[in-house]
């Protein structure tokens, strides 16, 4: 019997994680998860943005057919996840270097850490124009300064080809991001203990052997976090591809955040762009899981807490 | 219930008679605060510092709800007709643009006082005209002319290679076919190019469509069938095509914008551009431009069909059916629309709607011995009263443009023949005007 | 004597190819640093002027309306928008983060890693998918263009963020300390300012920064909700430069070093605290 009647200061304990939670729920019920809602209904919506009466147009599941069934969209969404895997590991190896060089350095190591960060400091849209600028195939400063030094005499154009266009949004991401990774690694790499490494030392292995077999597995725990950190916020990678390329040409640079923008907006069809932003929604949501789940594992490895 | 409505006719009744004053009463609007959404962005902002101005003579005052660019503004415009949230009076609007707001600004027929629009070029005003409802009030027009760069027409050696080579005189561009052959003739890739265009968006949309129609086609037939996958279509589009392929415009073409094409020619390497108004100031500014002082200019070419290139667009302002105060709106954009205002935006390099502005701003810049501005004002007030017209007003017009532009950019890359990629544009634009009743 | 000198050396060394490596990967956005005090016909020219021939302010008078004829940008509105915002939010999305983390590291309830990989992927939803419901419900209740209209937002954009960081601060901090503080006859409020938060402080520190170059720079949300002065913050400012067929890109880079310039200092001021609040924070939680 007594263990059914919970003492008062139980249920106020077994209340007190709620209630401090309480604020961060009571925000993004507010800012992202009513939202949500709202355009989870339209998504089932005939809804175009120029006739608000077109909201209560039911017309089930045809955006998600319509959607499912379009080419475009589904080129869009496999090339979006190979933006992904490939910026995201680009900016790891980059980070990693840049942490391991920086690690080496203790005088003038703050100065260092904040360029390092210099790139942290542009708002993507800013960086979408800087590099729209510097890969003008004709007056832009790549093609001047590869002219100058006499590595080629062609413009080439880096916005348009096929292959280059994929590899100048890619550049523009890493080159914005790399910071978030190299400043974790970093942050990883200062929190390492040193006897482990002085004791292989002393075994004989080589500094290949220790980066292989120590200091790696260490850091990857500190990787997964930036993985899943930076799958957060991925896509505000809309801003820089929506001004450097747009999505084109012909399609070549499309992404799935420029074609929701595209329909939702320009062509006003909202009721489709949502349902195309559910897909993606569900493609951040894989993303950040899997290294999530990477990261509790790294956890268990390294024998912490988690 | 009779009197409301007696009082709302006998308003709308008096309404012309209060505003055919050229000048507002002083203290007509005493107290009143009016809510504005401008398009913002360098060119535009002189304008603004009139406001001041009519603030002083009616007693209102004028609060700027927002100023942002063109595109921006129109994302914002829609949202407040999602959300229902037009609380504000005067909008800035455009052409191309306004089709797709149905009903929310008023008809300024009769608003604006009837000899006040006569002053107005009147293409400029039945290009703001969509379903006979006059729904904006044209400020300043865009249209393309043809710059070139001046010393490689006097150059002899030129003039004799061209003459050898494509049996005919070197001189600025009358037709598409000639602009194409100068074009390939300057061009010295990757250091010198022919002329570039621009290759994405609405632009080449608009690019296209106005060859389209030069060469004797057109976008949609009486029915509103697309047919611009026709024979002048595929011609047209080998015209983009024909130029990539030979390197007379820079390999990223298909990724230029307006600033890409106006920075690129003021960069001094290029030769031919076809280009709106608002450069031409830039272009002959030593500070912003290597081709200043070398900068002719010539009316756009005639396409093959006899008819010259004229795809054009006006910046506007609007009044919403939802403003509470309509008379004080009529009177703010009357008076930034009216003689002195289009002078000061004329001064600045716009083109503006009053065909007295044309004629005194190009006496003003003569006086004052810029020739070139002038010439820039001679040349498009002409063509802005001959040749202009406007894409089809229509409200699923940039629906429409989305599907042509990147069918339009595979064909010129070579992924698809024009004729293929054409034929998709019609099948999916024939689609959006299914979907939006055009078509039974 | 060799040994030491010859390490110094070496330190000396690394040091300088690492300096020069930084600057090479910085290059971009100095470029575009650079770019802010010169004008447009020699930044975008061919063949290149890889020399400054003007290297001025000229841009900056333009902006502030110091030039002839010019029309000045609003920046300093624009300025104490996003410092107003970018501040605010991110001092209350970390107090909410402390009392979010605090509950995740201290208290043991149901669901407890569903609800926090739950607030992790509230993160993941793109702002773009987000702008037109928020914008209809600001609208309804009048948020639209306000400061507290964005502050909301990129509170509730940074919270995910900062719990999870403040969450493994608190871990690290013994339980034991805050229960011997609490025998001492401390309340548990003030067992955790007086012991808890003084040792948590660098991890708050570096939550902070991350919050704050995130809702200094963001640019897809603001454009939609911000419309007039009232609230528009310098990211939104950056559009001035631009009209429907020209763009000022000179200008737009001036504007960008005013907007950069202080979150450096920002950046470069909190740096000791920002790896030793990642170093314990992060990974052992």
């Amino acid at each position: 019997m007594a263990r059914k009647r919970k003492s008062p200061y139980k249920t106020r304990q077994a209340l007190t994680p709620y209630l401090l939670l309480s604020p961060a729920f009571l925000v993004l019920l507010f800012v992202v998860a009513l939202p949500l809602l709202f355009s989870l209904y339209t998504s089932f919506t005939g809804y175009r943005l120029v006739r608000p009466e077109s909201l209560w147009s039911w017309v089930g599941t045809r955006n998600y057919e319509r959607i499912f069934a379009d080419v475009d969209f589904w080129i869009a969404f496999g090339r979006t996840i190979l933006f992904l895997a490939i910026a995201l590991n680009l900016e790891f190896i980059f980070g990693l270097g840049i942490a391991l060089l920086i690690n080496r350095i203790t005088w003038g190591q703050r100065t260092l850490r904040t360029i390092m960060m210099f790139p942290m400091m542009f708002s993507p849209i800013l960086v979408g124009y800087q590099f729209k600028f510097i890969f003008n195939d004709n007056i832009g400063v790549l093609n001047n300064a590869l002219q100058s030094l006499g590595i080629s005499d062609a413009a080439t154009p880096w916005l348009v080809d096929r292959h280059l266009a994929m590899f100048s949004i890619i550049f523009a991401e890493v080159w914005m991001s790399t910071s978030v990774f190299a400043i974790l690694l970093l942050a990883g790499l200062f929190a390492m203990p040193r006897d482990p490494i002085e004791a292989a030392k002393v075994d004989g292995c080589s500094p290949l052997q220790v980066f292989r077999h120590i200091t790696l597995p260490f850091l990857m725990p500190f990787a997964f976090i930036a993985m899943t950190i930076r799958s957060l916020d991925v896509a505000r990678a809309y801003d820089i591809v929506d001004v450097m390329t747009g999505g084109g040409p012909a399609g070549r640079t499309e992404l799935l955040w420029t074609l929701i923008a595209r329909v939702g907006y320009d062509n006003s069809r909202m009721g489709q762009a949502n349902a195309m932003a559910y897909v993606s929604i569900v493609l951040s949501i894989a993303f950040t899981y899997y290294f999530f789940t990477k990261l509790v594992a790294a956890r268990r490895y390294m024998g912490g807490a988690a | 219930m009779r009197s409301p409505k007696l009082k709302s006719l006998t308003c709308a009744a008096l309404l012309p008679l209060l505003l055919s004053g050229t000048s507002a009463l002083a203290g007509e609007f005493d107290g009143y605060t009016l809510r504005v959404k401008l398009i913002g962005g360098a060119q535009y902002e002189p304008l603004y510092a009139e406001i001041p101005k009519w603030e002083e003579m009616t007693g209102a005052k004028v609060e700027v709800l927002s100023r942002k660019n063109h595109f921006e503004l129109d994302r914002e415009i829609k949202q407040d007709i999602a959300a229902g949230t037009l609380d504000w009076c005067v909008g800035s609007n455009h052409t191309s643009f306004a089709p797709q707001y149905g009903n929310i600004y008023i008809d300024l027929n009769g608003v604006v006082a009837d000899d006040v629009l006569a002053e107005f070029d009147t293409l400029a005003i039945k290009n703001s005209t969509v379903n006979e409802r006059l729904v904006q009030l044209p400020r300043h027009s865009d249209v393309s002319n043809l710059f070139y760069k001046k010393s490689l027409y006097e150059d002899q050696a030129n003039k004799d290679a061209f003459k050898a080579k494509y049996g005919y005189d070197l001189t600025p561009p009358e037709t598409f076919d000639q602009f194409k052959d100068q074009a390939m003739f300057f061009a010295n890739a990757p250091t010198f190019y022919g002329t570039q265009y621009v290759g994405k968006d609405e632009a080449i949309t608009g690019r296209f469509y106005e060859m389209l129609v030069a060469n004797g086609g057109a976008l949609f037939d009486e029915n509103w069938n697309p047919t611009f996958n026709s024979e002048a279509g595929v011609k047209t589009v080998m015209w983009f095509k024909e130029l990539y392929d030979s390197k007379a415009v820079p390999a990223g073409v298909l990724n230029y914008l307006w600033d890409d094409t106006g920075l690129g020619f003021a960069s001094g390497t290029v030769a031919l551009n076809l280009d709106w108004a608002g450069w031409a100031a830039f272009f002959n500014d030593p500070a912003n431009s290597k081709v200043a002082g070398d900068v002719g200019l010539v009316r756009a070419p005639k396409g093959t069909g006899g008819k010259r290139s004229g795809w054009a667009g006006s910046h506007t302002f609007s009044i919403t059916e939802t403003c509470d105060n309509k008379e004080a709106a009529a009177s703010f954009i009357t008076f930034l629309t009216d003689h002195d205002r289009q002078m000061i935006e004329a001064r600045k390099g716009l083109l503006p709607t009053r065909t007295q502005v044309w004629k005194d701003v190009k006496a003003e810049f003569e006086a004052a011995g810029n020739a070139f501005q002038a010439e820039v004002v001679d040349t498009y007030s002409k063509s802005m009263a001959e040749d202009a017209f406007t894409p089809p007003l229509i409200e699923p017009w940039i629906e429409v443009s989305n599907e042509i532009w990147p069918q339009l950019q595979a064909a010129i890359l070579g992924e698809k023949t024009p004729q293929e990629a054409l034929d998709q544009a019609a099948d999916a634009a024939r689609l959006i005007m299914e979907d939006a009743g055009y078509i039974q | 004597m060799d040994g030491p000198l010859k390490k110094r050396v070496a330190s000396v060394a690394t040091w300088i190819v690492t300096f020069l490596l930084m600057l090479v990967i910085c290059l971009p956005g100095l470029w575009v640093m650079l770019t802010g005090f010169r004008p447009n016909r020699e930044v975008l020219s061919k063949p290149a002027i890889w020399i400054p021939e003007q290297f001025n302010l000229n841009n900056f008078a333009k902006i502030f309306g110091f030039g002839a004829e010019q029309v000045a940008i609003p920046v300093p509105a624009y300025f104490t928008n996003s410092l107003v915002i970018a501040l605010t939010s991110t001092v209350i999305a970390l107090i909410i983060g402390m009392s979010g983390g605090y509950a995740f590291a201290r208290f043991r309830f149901p669901f407890k890693n569903s609800i926090f990989l739950g607030l992790m992927l509230s993160r993941t939803v793109p702002g773009i998918a987000l702008s037109l419901p928020v914008f209809m419900i600001w609208s309804r209740i009048g948020l639209i263009d306000t400061k507290l209209g964005m502050i909301i937002v990129y509170t509730a954009l940074n919270i995910p963020f900062t719990i999870w960081l403040i969450d493994g601060f608190f871990r690290q901090v013994p339980k034991e300390m805050s229960e011997a503080a609490q025998v001492d006859g401390c309340t548990r409020w003030q067992a955790f300012w007086r012991v808890e938060f003084p040792l948590a402080k660098s991890g708050i520190a570096s939550a902070g920064i991350f919050a704050f170059l995130t809702s200094w720079n963001e640019y897809a949300l603001a454009s939609q909700l911000t419309r007039s002065t009232d609230s528009k913050t310098l990211p939104v400012g950056l559009m001035d430069f631009t009209a429907q067929f020209t763009i000022d890109w000179a200008g737009m880079s001036a504007m960008a070093v005013i907007i950069i310039i202080p979150a450096l200092i920002l950046t470069f001021l909190v740096q000791k605290h920002l790896i030793a609040g990642l170093t314990f924070g992060g990974v052992k939680g």
